[in-house]
């Protein structure tokens, strides 16, 4: 149980710590509206994150996500045009749910019928949605209704009602995750399908529903996604990459089964606020992706250090090696 | 052990299941039943279909043809999870423990939905449950914390949990001591008197006998019958689990000299699922591994090898061996062939030149470069020798049969002159008949080059044919040497089934 701490706290840390270290040097951080737009603007990553989570959990990846990003902000610049409003969105924003369930199935399918690696599937769903997302829209075109944008990014003082919204369901998925039976159930065929399916868990059906809540989350971030662009790009996704590095910062493992939803929203926020404060420095974006794949790397040491350890540990008692001086190697 | 009073219900029946991995036939046409409170064994020798059996009466394999009825209710998919709700429960060989989470949490999972305690209390919950199985398991700790003697009494105890009208053991007591085994059988009886039906798989005669209502023997994925355990001899059981025909003639073996050095003395080697083994290897002989599968035969040729970690020490021609990687027994020539053609010993998608060659690289290359003339050269005649077909020496391994992938692996000891020591692992397996000959032939050449060999087969007719002695491996140990003079299929079979052990030990 310790264990799982790791991961949340240390995004924590990390949050108010650069936090902390920009509102010394620019007194804009904290203001009102950088944080209003700091966290609006992590909402897309926040949920595309907590998607890409759900695959991780049952040791797949879904590299698609971003391309279906595209598609969703594609599709939306057709369905919700600035000529609608109120209840007549209500259908084109079901369109884009609808997209992603589409594309969470055909990945499943090609993964549990075909069985192709998740990554290799993924990769195939991504080129088909690319192409697709071109096709439709061959450069950004098509105005995307901004009624909705200001519906989304209402709240309360700086805190956006949607953002609120998703630390609730970030908490009680973890809540489930680690307190119930289907949580638990989850959680063993990540980590040991053979055993699971040997248990009599509905292994199959659990890869599938996993896939498809990853895309269905995606689709959403894609909601976000245009409402914040509002025209119909067909070049904007590109939080694939991104969406795995959050997970895996919020203590995904990237071999199933171990994950914080938590974490992963955490983690995503702490990735957009690197890309947020940057510009207070005056220091190109490219060090952003640097300052990503550095904590990653650093993140994977720091979460399975113990596991490491021990593993060395008890090697050294089996095999006798590396005693300490005057030592007798064990038997 | 019989069943007293009127005939009881059928509980398991396999009728006319037969099941093919690619080519070959694991099972043809298979029927067995089991009955309420009925303890039924089920034995035959490695490869004889046992676990294959298991794995269709349990969902969890499709056979081709032949049903499955449980319960009287016929399994109309494989599907464990259905196989489980019609009262089937099984102890996998392999355990089907989740061993990132705790005891409780897989105990947990293996019970039936509407037995699971609230989720919070289940610690409690499991302390409970398993106290009756004096396991003396912490339910808090991982499952992969357990040693494996208390995984397989876990499995065995999540199985029985389920309170299934059929039990299925595979194996259970691979890892178990007397007094475990002892436990084990405790509580299969108390199953089985409590109207339960029990298939027990085990290689271990004595074990399986002293319990079991009825026998029924598998010999080459086909049923020899079924039997009153009571009235039938551990030796006519041996009788019916040998007798394949004799499909290879096997090389000459040339006068063993006693004098002869010891190239490869073993002497305390102890891992985790093998040991201690003291063995010595003189100079052109070929001493055999015999045992079920699982008794730690690979681990232990692995660890020789530098694969696998273990303790105690090594000798090749007096030196002490490297193990900490596969690198120190290779310079100090010691070779393994892996039995994991594919994943371990051959570069599928490279040429047999570049297969055969790749160790060897150094000695064919000059100023840094190598001569591929050279290299074809140095392969021409071991191709003949071997008698490998293939289109040309370009052709990539992948695209060979398993024989000629196999002559492909034996072509590297060949090039390198300064080979002293060879452990082969199942050389033969996925061979056909005909490339047999040239794998034993080719490996007897080598021991009378000088060569010490040690071979692991599950194939007690090729050790018999192939090797000068036998030594039978189990729990992880030695537990019998076979000289030459007594080598034979039936001799073989017998050391691993443990019936002469257990003669010897009553006299």
């Amino acid at each position: 149980m310790k264990r799982e701490w790791l991961p949340p706290a240390l995004m924590m840390i990390l949050i108010v710590a650069l936090g902390a270290y920009s509102e010394a040097h620019h007194s804009t951080f904290l203001s009102k509206l950088n944080l209003n737009s700091l966290l609006l603007e992590a909402m897309p990553l926040v949920l595309v994150s907590l998607g890409q989570a759900c695959a991780l959990l049952v040791g797949g990846f879904d590299i698609s996500v971003a391309a279906l990003m595209t598609m969703c902000v594609v599709t939306a610049s057709f369905t919700m045009t600035p000529t609608m409003s109120g209840i007549a969105l209500v259908p084109g924003a079901f369109a884009l749910v609808g997209v992603g369930l589409a594309t969470g199935l055909f990945n499943a399918l090609l993964i549990r019928l075909l069985r192709l690696p998740s990554i290799v599937a993924t990769l195939g769903t991504l080129s088909i949605l690319e192409g697709a997302s071109l096709l439709l829209r061959s450069f950004p075109e098509g105005p995307i209704n901004s009624d909705v944008a200001g519906a989304l990014s209402s709240g309360v003082s700086f805190l956006p009602y949607a953002f609120v919204g998703v630390v609730v369901l970030a908490i009680g998925a973890d809540v489930w995750l680690y307190r119930t039976r289907t949580g638990l159930a989850l959680r063993a065929v990540g980590l040991d399908a053979t055993s699971s399916r040997r248990l009599g868990m509905p292994t199959g059906r659990t890869i599938v529903l996993a896939f498809a809540a990853c895309s269905v989350m995606a689709s959403v971030a894609g909601f976000y996604l245009a409402a914040e662009v509002q025209i119909g790009s067909p070049i904007i996704g590109n939080q694939a990459l991104e969406s795995i590095a959050a997970a895996v910062l919020g203590g995904a493992s990237l071999a199933g089964g171990k994950g914080s939803f938590f974490g992963t929203l955490l983690a995503a926020t702490f990735l957009t606020e690197i890309d947020n404060v940057l510009p207070l420095f005056q220091q190109p974006t490219e060090y952003a992706d640097m300052t990503i794949g550095v904590l990653i790397l650093l993140a994977l040491v720091l979460y399975q250090a113990p596991q490491l350890l021990s593993r060395a540990r008890a090697a050294r008692q089996r095999t006798g090696r590396l005693p300490t001086a005057g030592e007798a190697p064990a038997s | 052990m019989s069943i007293p009073g009127p005939v009881r219900p059928v509980v398991l029946s396999l009728r006319g299941v037969s099941k093919a991995f690619g080519a070959v036939q694991a099972l043809r046409d298979v029927s067995v039943e089991c009955r309420a409170g009925e303890i039924h064994a089920l034995v035959g020798e490695n490869g004889s279909g046992k676990s294959t059996l298991l794995g269709i009466a349990s969902g969890f394999l499709a056979p081709d043809e032949g049903t499955v009825e449980i319960g009287a209710t016929r399994l109309r998919r494989a599907s464990p999870a259905d196989a489980r709700r019609l009262g089937l429960g099984i102890a996998y060989q392999d355990y089907s423990h989740v061993l990132d989470l705790s005891v409780a949490e897989n105990l947990f999972l293996a019970v039936p939905p509407h037995e699971r305690p609230a989720y919070r209390s289940m610690d409690d919950w499991a302390e409970k449950t398993l106290a009756p199985f004096e396991l003396d398991i912490p339910v808090a700790a991982p499952a992969g914390s357990l040693s494996l003697a208390q995984r397989q009494l876990f499995e065995v105890a999540k199985a029985l949990l389920t309170r299934p009208k059929v039990l299925l053991l595979d194996e259970p007591t691979t890892a178990l001591g007397p007094e475990a085994v002892e436990q084990l059988h405790a509580l299969v009886l108390e199953q089985a008197r409590a109207g339960g039906a029990i298939v027990y798989v085990s290689h271990r005669l004595p074990e399986v006998l002293a319990v079991a209502d009825r026998v029924t023997v598998l010999r080459d994925g086909v049923a020899q019958g079924t039997f009153d355990a009571a009235s039938v001899s551990e030796g006519r059981i041996v009788t019916l689990m040998i007798g394949r025909p004799l499909e290879v003639a096997f090389p000459e073996r040339r006068a063993q000299d006693a004098d002869e050095e010891i190239l490869l003395s073993v002497s305390g080697l102890h891992g985790e699922r093998f040991g201690p083994i003291d063995l010595a290897v003189r100079r052109g002989e070929i001493v055999g591994i015999a045992g079920a599968e699982g008794n730690g035969q690979v681990p232990f040729l692995r660890a020789l090898a530098g694969a696998e970690q273990a303790s105690g020490s090594a000798e090749c021609d007096g030196r002490r061996l490297d193990r900490s990687s596969p690198l120190g027994p290779l310079r100090a020539g010691v070779v393994l062939l892996s039995g994991d053609r594919r994943g371990d010993a051959l570069f599928p998608m490279l040429s047999v030149r570049a297969n055969a060659t790749v160790q060897v690289l150094r000695r064919l290359s000059h100023a840094g470069l190598v001569g591929r003339r050279g290299e074809r050269r140095a392969i021409e005649s071991l191709v003949q020798r071997l008698r490998v077909r293939m289109g040309s020496a370009e052709q990539p391994v992948a695209l060979l049969s398993g024989g000629n992938q196999q002559k492909v692996s034996l072509m590297r000891p060949f090039l390198r002159g300064d080979v002293k020591v060879i452990l082969a692992e199942e050389p033969t397996q996925g061979v056909d008949v005909g490339a047999r000959f040239d794998i034993y032939e080719a490996l007897r050449a080598k021991a009378d080059d000088g060569v010490a060999m040690v071979v692991k087969s599950s194939d007690p007719i090729e050790l018999a044919g192939l090797c000068d002695r036998v030594v039978v491996m189990s729990r992880g140990r030695i537990v019998e040497e076979i000289p030459r003079d007594e080598l034979g299929e039936r001799r073989i079979v017998e050391a691993i089934v443990g019936s002469r052990r257990r003669q010897a030990s009553a006299t």
